[in-house]
């Protein structure tokens, strides 16, 4: 009986706690509606900041509340003078701190304190500054914090070689600062920028997309360049697996895009077509493309090679007919894209059935333009220098990555061996991505089978038996007629496939391809091989129906072939093929 | 083959609580814990997290639609009598400024009500999920509300009166104008030019120029050139690898959203999206991106957290049920990587504006395309009995949305 505590039951405390809901509710409601009832009788008062205040400091996402700040403080500023003014403002900044403290993460607090930073008649910027070195030492990847601190360099005049020594402050006590590294990297081009006159062509400005930090206005002075690589190897010598050195290291060895232009016209006589690739994908009816015959500009009608694109690299027309089709007729053709101030031509000879006019891989140096820095023995330094990292450090994979990237640069076809080698390795390393690393890799076969076919000057392209996971660059093949791409990975025969506008024979044998939706509108192809993929029933062949001179196709070794009525369907769906096995 | 099989048991077994995330969202639907009253003003959004959850669930049948409607319209700030706050208008969070409850117009002035871009983006989305027709929608009144909020550089104010500008909301913006079928909304070409502006030295997308790239960013940049149909147009191939390229490199087992920092389940539908928008999702792996979504599961409340073991709330809570989503997790609808919505919702939306097939030639200002979530157009030369989009390529699709699963992981 005696000294027996009143436990409160759970009814009670919830009871309890609904009154203090009730009163806490009652209390912000009457503030809120204070604030509101004040702001529409215009009062723009003390006591409006200080019932604004209550509520911030426990909300400080209520944007509406900040507006309302931000209007009592502008109409102080009429009011009073200057001093009053500075002292307003930075009993404000104080309670901004304060507001940080608790959430050094709410957008509203930055943004006002930008304001705030903005409107103080006599701003201390090196106290901002340290309050932004504070708050980094909390968190460095607060990315509020570095943007306040970039707005503030901004105002206060902070020269840039400063900021650079802030960061070379930073990286040097910990390599691992991704957002220093990423500071940097905006720095570095406003203190030493490349020359005003770049390798290769400008843009007209007005056409082109805008600059992002990766194109020729934000690069970087070749002498500073080195030094950067001084100070990049030294970051990840130290750490190997800090990916932060790594990122900057491959922008700083990175480059901008290559020039736009027309790479390739294709014409044949026969179909009085005319075929046109462009270096990036375009959408033909907007981009003012016009051709002319002789002289005489001609109405055409661009398509693209699969219904699938709006925007595609080859685009195709026909002429009238009756144009080119004589034989003993010479014809000239240019192909204007006048929204780049550009054009090819092209010559039609008598007696010849087709022509065409490119810009080879070779000389455009299509595939090895990743590096900027030219001189071969830049390069080469540095190659060496990644490859005694990567003895010490064999399974990094951010190593084999820039070994691979710099061997591309130096010698594609030379390293062929050593870069399938370094894929190798890298699957087994970070072996969760290397569906990514086969696609890469495939690529980069690719690309040196066309520097291969190129330097032979052959129609013929052939890469089989080499764990091809994907096609690309098809854009390049606007000529090739042979195709062999037996014994690989392949699941499909992509639409962009269709811009293969020359190819006779197709061969894909020992693949895994189940979509032959490229296979489409090919006027040329004659034989195509498909032993021993997936094909699995008739309606998979409908795009080869646009093919209309296919004679040949051997699909043995297809589920499809054990189809019931598979030969009386195919003969129906490919009237043209004569000679079909299954 | 049997070492096959029981790697694919214990697979399963991380299991997936269904019915505690069911009831998760009816109560965030409820009542929301007093830790959330600082999202008082962004109420909005939190409906909308719980009920396209529920709609990945398949289990809207708990909600009362038509008081989760009637509730929507009533946060629209609709224009007055005299139409002078048409630069005002859109939607809401939530009535804390203390507007009388209607959903009728005309609207009512008062100083510090306003739209809000990323509820009118929100508030759009949970009615088209709710099977509403929009037709309470002002469109005109919202347009003219999204058109006073973007500024001289292409990017976007959250509200009128003024804010903080960046990606994010030109993301919302873009998502009403598609939904509204009318992009008259905004400039899209400044939009443009934003978005590559901010397309940083690695090749993430920061939230505007100069600043630190982010899976956040990235999605939205992604998204909204995806959505206005100009993803080819507006980034050369060789930008697209190379942001591929930063996308991939994201996944540690889940995702992270910024190199160094720990992974956390919302990533994994902000940068498992732009992979899929971005067509290489296939280069991800799916076990390891499932098995951390599903280490942040609360086995007891429901909904998923940033980390395990710690507190769900419903943005991470939805945001995980997209990443699992899209990894063909069974029994969760697919969701629009770009409009983050169910497909399903989608699909009701493109019934509402009417979409077909055309033989003419495309009005490029209409209808933006890309890729293989939205629909094929045609070209003008090629009539519809041509071409039609083979059967087989939707099974490619779903194949290598569930593929993940059927790939069994190599040795590790």
């Amino acid at each position: 009986m005696h000294g027996r505590v009143k436990v409160k039951t759970t009814a009670q405390q919830e009871e309890e706690k609904r009154k203090e809901r009730e009163k806490k509710l009652k209390i912000y409601v009457a503030a809120r509606d204070a604030c509101f009832s004040k702001r529409t009788d215009g009062v723009l008062d003390e006591e409006a900041l200080q019932l604004t205040q209550q509520l911030l400091s426990s909300n400080p996402d209520f944007a509406t509340l900040w507006n309302y700040r931000r209007e009592i403080l502008m109409h102080q500023e009429t009011i009073k003078d200057e001093d009053e003014v500075q002292n307003i403002y930075e009993a404000e900044l104080l309670f901004l701190e304060s507001c940080l403290k608790v959430n050094p993460k709410s957008y509203g607090s930055w943004h006002h304190r930008s304001w705030v930073s903005a409107r103080l008649p006599r701003p201390d910027w090196s106290r901002e500054l340290s309050l932004c070195d504070r708050c980094l030492s909390l968190d460095d990847r607060n990315f509020h914090c570095w943007d306040y601190r970039r707005m503030v360099v901004r105002m206060s005049g902070v020269p840039v070689d400063k900021e650079l020594e802030f960061t070379d402050r930073l990286i040097g006590s910990n390599f691992s600062n991704y957002s220093s590294w990423h500071y940097r990297s905006t720095l570095l081009p406003l203190l030493h920028p490349e020359s005003p006159e770049p390798p290769s062509p400008c843009r007209q400005p007005q056409s082109s997309p805008p600059p992002s930090p990766q194109t020729q206005s934000h690069r970087v002075c070749e002498e500073q360049l080195l030094k950067e690589y001084e100070l990049v190897q030294n970051a990840f010598f130290t750490d190997p697996n800090d990916q932060s050195a790594w990122f900057y290291y491959r922008w700083l060895l990175g480059r901008a895009e290559r020039e736009e232009m027309i790479s390739c016209v294709y014409v044949s006589r026969e179909e009085e077509r005319v075929a046109v690739a462009f270096s990036r994908p375009v959408n033909a009816q907007s981009v003012g493309l016009f051709l002319v015959l002789d002289g005489q500009p001609q109405r055409v009608e661009w398509r693209s090679v699969h219904p699938r694109f709006k925007q595609s690299p080859v685009w195709i027309c026909d002429l009238p007919p009756g144009t080119i089709n004589d034989i003993s007729n010479e014809h000239n053709l240019t192909v204007h894209w006048t929204e780049k101030h550009t054009h090819r031509d092209c010559a039609l000879y008598t007696g010849r059935t087709e022509s065409w006019c490119r810009d080879t891989a070779t000389d455009q140096e299509l595939f090895r333009s990743e590096l900027s820095v030219e001189k071969t023995s830049v390069l080469q330094s540095e190659l060496q220098s990644v490859n005694q990292l990567q003895e010490l450090e064999p399974l990094n994979k951010w190593c084999l990555l820039t070994i691979i990237l710099l061997m591309r640069a130096l010698d594609p076809l030379g390293y062929e061996k050593e870069t399938l080698a370094h894929f190798q390795t890298l699957k087994e390393v970070d072996s969760m991505r290397s569906a990514y690393y086969n696609d890469l890799c495939s690529k980069f076969m690719i690309e040196n089978t066309i520097l291969k076919m190129e330097y032979a000057e052959v129609r013929v392209f052939s890469i089989s038996d080499r764990n091809l996971t994907t096609l690309c660059h098809l854009d390049q093949l606007l000529l090739v007629t042979h195709i062999n791409l037996s014994s690989n990975q392949l699941q499909r025969l992509p639409p962009q496939f269709a811009m293969l506008q020359c190819l006779e024979v197709l061969e894909a044998d020992n693949n895994c391809i189940e979509n032959l939706e490229g296979v489409y509108h090919l006027l040329r192809l004659e034989e195509v091989s498909l032993r021993n993929n997936k094909i699995s029933t008739p309606a998979d062949l409908k795009p080869l129906a646009s093919c209309r001179k296919l004679k040949r196709l051997d699909l043995r070794g297809n589920p499809v072939t054990q189809s019931p009525d598979v030969e009386s369907e195919l003969s129906e769906l490919l009237p043209s093929v004569t000679d079909l096995l299954l | 083959m049997a070492q096959e099989e029981s790697q694919f048991e214990e697979f399963e077994q991380i299991d997936f609580l269904r019915d505690r995330h069911v009831r998760f969202f009816q109560r965030t639907l409820q009542v929301l814990p007093e830790r959330y009253a600082s999202l008082e003003t962004t109420r909005l959004t939190v409906m909308f997290f719980a009920l396209s959850g529920l709609d990945v669930l398949d289990a809207l049948d708990v909600v009362d639609r038509d008081v989760m409607i009637e509730w929507i319209y009533s946060l629209q700030v609709l224009p007055t009598e005299d139409k002078s706050n048409l630069s005002r208008c859109g939607f809401r969070g939530s009535s804390h400024i203390g507007i009388p409850y209607s959903t009728k117009g005309p609207g009512v002035l008062h100083p510090y009500d306003s739209g809000h871009v990323a509820m009118t983006y929100t508030g759009l989305c949970s009615l088209l999920i709710l099977g509403d027709d929009l037709s309470r929608v002002n469109k005109q009144a919202c347009l003219a509300g999204l058109r006073a909020l973007q500024l001289e550089d292409g990017s976007f104010y959250a509200v009128p009166e003024g804010s903080e500008n960046d990606i994010r909301f030109i993301y919302c913006a873009a998502s009403i104008c598609y939904m509204l079928d009318d992009w008259s909304g905004m400039d899209i070409q400044k939009a443009i030019e934003y978005i590559r502006g901010s397309l940083s030295y690695d090749n993430g997308f920061g939230q505007g120029a100069g600043r630190e790239s982010h899976g956040g960013w990235t999605y939205c940049a992604i998204a909204s050139l995806c959505l206005m149909g100009r993803l080819e147009e507006a980034l050369s191939q060789r930008e697209l690898d190379r942001i591929r390229r930063w996308c991939v490199m994201r996944q540690q087992s889940g995702f992270h959203g910024r190199p160094n920092k720990p992974e956390d389940t919302c990533y994994s539908f902000w940068v498992g999206a732009t992979l899929e928008l971005l067509d290489v999702f296939r280069y991800t792996n799916f076990e390891k991106n499932r098995s951390f979504i599903l280490s942040t599961q609360d086995r007891l409340v429901g909904g998923f957290a940033k980390w395990p073991d710690s507190h769900p709330d419903p943005l991470h809570a939805y945001l995980g049920l997209c990443g699992l989503s899209l990894i063909g997790e069974p029994d969760l609808r697919k969701v629009h990587p770009a409009l983050n919505i169910t497909e399903r919702a989608f699909q009701h939306l493109q019934q509402l504006q009417q979409t077909p097939i055309a033989v003419s030639t495309i009005d490029l200002t209409k209808r933006p395309t890309s890729g293989t979530w939205f629909e094929v157009r045609l070209e003008n030369n090629f009539s519809v009995e041509q071409y039609k989009p083979s059967s087989k390529l939707r099974q490619e699709e779903k194949r290598r949305a569930v593929g993940g699963r059927e790939k069994l992981p190599s040795v590790d």
